[in-house]
């Protein structure tokens, strides 16, 4: 089991190295960074003389390094604004954080009802409209659904503020800013994960201990909810896990900056717009990390609960 | 399909390992995919959003007959700003003094509007589903492709292969899609790699392509690690049959079930990460329109021009929700036991 | 030129921007989104402690979209920065504190009066003021003038490759590391004289002068960028409590002793950032924040509801000091035949093209803007630009230059709305008979790639210049035929006219403040010139956005052509 965890974990940290050498190497290709860091009216000589400054002019596997070390040692400036990026996604990561645990818990809340429901009524209308219904959840982009949201809901009706974020001090203007962002996140993932409960529950109610649950005497609801619907949550919940490490990575672009939101997300858009190095290792090395850390829990956790796993 | 937000963590998650799909079930003397055909056939819902999106392909196909013998103009058409258009017998500017577009107008010319430059909407809204279509098939293609055939290579020869094979998708995966689709998008919209270029109308397809790979690429690896224990496979071998040969004439066929599966799958999320990187200004580069670049300028004139929003909107919407569901009822009819569900 | 660093450009904020409307569409209790997103708690009464003036000074609230590059004046090189450092970093000369072309004005700063031209235009010799201190306390000697320019070369910062390091002598070979000292510059604590020797006669060195990067810190400041805790300078304003990329406070500083012609102003400063410009907007219209930063852009659909509510404190001004053009490279064709370019300045529709960006372009045909002495005051060579270009004629001349057909490539920025014109100028070109595509350069990577003369060698595409004082020869270095340079090179057309080089070498000498008279008809005459060659297709003069709340006194607000906003005009109803 040991063995497993290590070997897991070293296979982690080799997954996160490549991933920032990968993205490096790729902004590298953006073109001279010491040039657009000079600005428009520069000479040759003030740019050597960024370069210079910045370590633009060392070979690429030395900048990769002082990168890395800047970055783990809290001392990643990023070029344009000459702000610590760190500091920054401490700023941006309220949002990130509000926005990603309020869609999660709607999310998985309803895709629980809606996947059982379509268990229960496998088969039926009940269970083709839910079909439905999660088939066009899961094929709206959120820039779209969010800018549906906002103009109805925000500018028509007036019932919600146009976007931004407020912070937990005003709890209801708290609440209030984030009411669209969660639905319009949480959209995407209820089709998923209700049709994944759906099958998972069919598959189950096939299971021995669900026979002799119902040789017992239990009743359909019962055995439902005691037996069924408690052991297909697993995957459900090992599916949330990795989904949260996502968002909490700030992986929730498209929403955070349909509804400015002002969080990592949209931090990561303005970076890649600006095309500011620093920030966008940052972010990527903050998901990336928040990937492959929980992959690597939801691994161990299934090879602790399911020797079979380890021997794959 | 929540790709478009974050990655499907969870989709290669649910597919993985857990697909056995060979037809066991089978009547003797029908073949899977004829049953599989059968079993499509009767499943109406799925046939009538596979006819919407065959009806949507044709439709975008035509877009320069619509451009030229209906709308009469064309997608980057020239003078829209100073035009004037005639509405219910009065004649009205295009495009007004501060900047904001005509409306739908319900006839041939601007049937939907304008947008900020005075373009005609409709006829942007098939040539851009036209490039949004053709991205997200070559996309497609590029995934089904090259997550096969590195997917059959790490399970047959297993060892270094595999593990060098699966570390790529491993990092290529622990990147959210969205997250790596903006950064390869502007990379190549910016500096360029060698010939890709921003302007290259298919430089999105090799991004979203890249993108998925692991997705795909996993469980098709999965499948073949099991297969290659099977006894047909000692049987090839004993007959003499190389390694190529058993790759593509004995893997190959007994994996496609579950390549056909995905196609689908991958093409919606292709057409909808590709909608993502195009409204972040990292896919289709102007003045190409796509669904993804014109809901993007739809949003600059509001809320006066709302339609030009909703427009592309909503055939994005339509386009991916019928493959989605089309896709569905592919996979219930090639494994009826459901195993492999509906990626994200 | 300063950049105008914009919020992160167009699509992920338009669609905030674009629905903004709704919140001041109704009754103010809508305006959530305002007081939402940019903390805009509404403004408030503090006292500052430490003011030298009786009672208490009040305090006001700015919203701007960009945090400055620096606020460091030995970095900032953006509008953001200099808006606020140049009443906390006064040079020996400084501008008047006045709105219109009056703004423009030099007028001596620390030094006692402008400086002496001497030596044929190559020494300037200032006198510091007597019983000057810093905004920390500290008295202020001759000799910290150096450590500003010793800063500014090592830093650098990002104008000193234009303006310092080739014109003051000795700053090249220090810059390199070749020497420990600037050669050039004497300066005596005693007397408070400083002398500056320069390696040639450069005309508007005056207006280096007042740059805020040499506004004189104390000698002891380090030579790299103090981003969060700036050096102290000579000004009737200090910058406090910065956090950086959020918020930071401009207040009076209480060691200020009054200078003649720079007023000490009136009220506290406190600066909040926010991207979110439309939300900004709001919250001014809404009068829960005072003051919209004039380098901001009001979005268009915001634009109708503020000039109607809020006529009697919003104003669009053209500065006079901002020009947009599209380049014509001249160096190969279609655009090397005088007809073709002709054909472009006459059929552009500028009437079209201020659609795009909501009617903030003022119709133009001039390089020169009219902030600039040497605007012509005659009519347009091609036809009045404000009638809407004659299509028919550009399509005649097309064909009479026989480069119908000739393929073009139009290059633009990605950010609105600079790419919604130059995709009109690209149809545009079809229409009248080219062949053209358009390819579009993300923002961060425009002006060096069409600055690449050599590899990349444009043939058309978006420029734009903001002036970095008002001199012509800051404008005229665009089209110098010297200037041309393989790479970062700015004269983006590679235009080479005799005429205008030889205008170039003998005007650019003239100092600024001799620039009156014959010397302005002499530049009139070469923009003209200029004009009717078609060297540069000018479309407009930018205008920019003085929005204030309710509570502010907007017509005593001064608008400076250079800065924009004047905070020491800053004052409440």
């Amino acid at each position: 089991m040991i063995r497993f965890i290590v070997r897991r974990i070293v296979a982690a940290f080799f997954v996160m190295i490549a991933v920032t050498i990968i993205t490096f190497l790729l902004l590298a290709a953006t073109g001279n960074q010491a040039a657009r860091l000079a600005g428009k009216n520069a000479t040759q000589q003030q740019i050597h003389q960024i370069a210079a400054q910045y370590g633009l002019d060392k070979p690429i596997y030395v900048q990769y390094v002082k990168t890395m070390k800047n970055i783990f040692t809290g001392k990643a400036y990023s070029y344009t604004q000459n702000i610590n990026v760190l500091q920054e996604v401490k700023h941006d990561y309220p949002a990130t954080l509000s926005l990603a645990f309020g869609a999660g818990i709607i999310w998985l809340g309803l895709s629980v009802l809606f996947g059982t429901l379509a268990a229960v009524y496998a088969g039926r209308t009940t269970d083709r409209v839910l079909t439905i219904l999660s088939m066009a959840g899961v094929s709206f982009p959120p820039f779209f659904l969010g800018a549906i949201f906002l103009y109805f809901l925000g500018y028509k009706l007036g019932w919600f503020p146009l976007g931004g974020y407020v912070g937990l001090s005003d709890p209801w203007q708290w609440f209030k800013h984030l009411v669209l962002p969660w639905i319009t996140l949480s959209i995407l993932f209820i089709g998923f994960y209700s049709r994944v409960l759906r099958s998972t529950i069919l598959d189950n109610t096939n299971e021995d201990y669900v026979r002799t649950a119902h040789a017992k005497g239990l009743t359909d609801g019962q055995v439902l909810r005691r037996h069924t619907l408690r052991n297909s949550m697993i995957p459900i919940i090992s599916l949330w896990g990795l989904d949260m490490g996502q968002l909490l990575g700030g992986a929730a672009i498209l929403t955070d900056s349909v509804f400015n939101l002002q969080g990592v997300g949209q931090l990561a858009a303005t970076a890649i717009a600006n095309l500011d190095v620093i920030t966008i290792m940052v972010i990527v090395i903050l998901t990336a990390f928040a990937v492959v850390l929980l992959s690597a829990i939801v691994d161990i956790l299934y090879a602790v609960l399911d020797p079979r796993i380890r021997l794959a | 399909m929540a790709a478009a937000d974050t990655a499907g963590t969870s989709f290669s998650d649910a597919v993985s390992g857990s697909y056995d799909s060979d037809a066991q079930d089978l009547p003797p003397g029908v073949g899977p995919w004829k049953l599989a055909w059968r079993r499509l056939r009767r499943n109406k819902v799925a046939l009538f959003f596979g006819f919407i999106f065959v009806l949507l392909v044709v439709v975008c196909l035509l877009a320069p007959v619509y451009a030229h013998d209906i709308a009469h103009t064309s997608p980057n058409a020239e003078a829209g700003l100073t035009a004037t258009v005639k509405v219910g017998g009065k004649v009205k500017p295009v495009v007004n003094s501060i900047g904001i577009p005509i409306g739908p107008t319900w006839h041939a010319k601007y049937f939907f509007g304008a947008d900020i430059n005075g373009r005609d909407t409709a006829v942007r809204l098939l040539y851009g589903g036209r490039n949004s279509l053709e991205i997200g098939a070559v996309a497609t293609i590029i995934t089904m492709v090259l997550a096969t055939f590195f997917g059959v290579l790490a399970g047959f020869y297993r060892g270094w292969w595999d593990a060098v094979i699966t570390r790529f998708a491993d990092v290529i995966w622990a990147y959210p899609a969205v997250l790596l689709g903006i950064t390869l998008g502007t990379v190549f919209a910016t500096g360029g790699i060698g010939p890709i270029h921003g302007t290259f109308l298919l430089a999105p397809a090799i991004v979203v392509g890249i993108v998925y790979i692991p997705y795909v690429l996993k469980p098709v690896r999965a499948q073949v690690l099991q297969l290659r224990e099977r006894e047909f496979i000692d049987a090839a071998r004993q007959q003499g049959l190389s390694s190529t040969q058993i790759m593509f004439r004995e893997l190959l066929p007994n994996i496609s079930s579950t390549i056909v599966v995905f196609m689908p799958l991958i093409l919606a999320n292709a057409i909808l990460l590709e909608a993502g990187l195009s409204y972040l200004g990292a896919g289709v580069q102007p003045p190409n329109p796509s669904w993804g670049t014109m809901i993007a300028e739809g949003l600059q004139p509001l809320p006066a021009a709302f339609s030009n929003v909703l427009v592309p909107g909503f055939m994005l919407v339509i386009a991916v929700m019928s493959v989605n569901i089309f896709g569905d009822g592919v996979r219930d009819a090639l494994d009826p036991r459901a195993k492999v569900r509906i990626a994200r | 030129m300063k950049r105008f660093v914009r919020p992160l450009a167009a699509l992920l904020l338009v669609a905030i921007t674009a629905f903004a409307v709704a919140a001041c569409g109704g009754s103010s209790s809508k305006s959530t989104s305002a007081s939402g997103g940019s903390g805009g708690g509404s403004a408030t009464t503090t006292s500052s402690g430490g003011s030298s003036s009786s009672g208490p000074t009040q305090t006001i609230h700015m919203v701007q979209g960009t945090f400055p590059q620096s606020l460091d004046p030995g970095k900032d090189y953006t509008t953001q920065g200099s808006e606020v450092n140049w009443i906390v970093y006064t040079g020996l000369v400084t501008y008047a504190h006045q709105s219109g072309k009056a703004g423009g004005t030099l007028i001596p700063g620390l030094a006692t009066a402008l400086p002496k031209i001497s030596d044929g235009g190559k020494t300037y010799t200032a006198t510091l003021r007597k019983g000057l201190v810093y905004s920390n306390g500290a008295p202020v000697k001759a000799s910290d003038f150096v450590r500003s320019v010793e800063r500014a070369v090592h830093i650098p910062w990002g104008g000193s490759g234009a303006f310092i390091t080739p014109i003051i002598q000795g700053a090249a070979a220090y810059s390199t590391g070749k020497s420990k000292t600037i050669s050039g510059i004497q300066a005596n604590d005693k007397t408070g004289k400083i002398v500056i020797h320069l390696t040639k006669p450069y005309g508007p060195f005056d207006n280096v002068l007042a740059f805020p990067c040499l506004g004189l810190v104390p000698s002891s400041t380090p030579l790299a960028v103090q981003a969060n805790n700036p050096p102290p300078g000579v000004g009737p304003y200090k910058v406090t409590s910065i956090t950086p990329g959020q918020s930071y406070d401009v207040v009076k500083n209480p060691k200020w002793k009054p200078i003649p012609g720079i007023p000490s102003g009136h009220v506290n400063v406190d600066v909040k950032i926010s991207a979110n410009v439309s939300s900004n907007a709001l919250s001014v219209l809404n009068n829960t924040a005072d003051v919209f930063d004039w380098a901001d852009t009001i979005p268009g659909s915001l634009l109708p509801q503020i000039k109607s509510k809020a006529s009697d404190r919003f104003a669009n001004v053209n500065l006079g000091g901002s020009t947009y053009y599209i380049f014509f490279n001249v160096t190969k064709p279609p655009f090397n035949n005088q007809l073709v370019r002709e054909a472009v300045v006459t059929g552009l529709n500028q009437v079209a093209m201020n659609k795009l960006s909501s009617g903030t372009l003022v119709p133009a045909c001039f390089f020169l803007p009219p902030g600039v002495p040497g605007h012509p005051t005659g009519p347009c060579p091609y036809g009045n630009p404000a009638s809407g270009g004659n299509i028919a004629k550009a399509k005649q001349l097309i064909k009479q230059s026989g480069m119908a057909g000739t393929k073009v490539t139009v290059w633009s920025e990605t950010r609105a709305p600079r790419q919604q014109w130059m995709t009109y100028y690209n149809s545009f070109l079809n229409q009248i008979g080219l062949k053209s595509s358009i390819k579009v350069i993300a923002d961060a990577n425009y002006f060096t790639t069409i600055g690449s003369s050599k590899s990349v060698n444009p043939q058309t595409g978006f420029a734009d210049w903001n002036q970095d004082f008002p001199n012509p020869i800051d404008f005229y270095l665009l089209v110098d035929g010297k200037a041309i340079q393989p790479t970062d090179n700015e004269n983006f057309g590679q235009t080479n006219d005799p005429k205008i080089n030889a205008a170039i070498a003998k005007l650019g000498k003239v100092p600024t403040t001799q620039i009156k008279g014959n010397v302005v008809k002499q530049w009139q005459a070469i923009d003209e010139y200029t004009a009717k060659k078609a060297y540069l297709g000018v479309f407009g003069y930018q205008t920019f956005p003085f929005f204030m709340s309710d509570r502010m006194n907007f017509t005593a607000a001064i608008h400076q052509p250079i800065y924009g906003w004047d905070f020491t005009s800053f004052q409440l109803k």
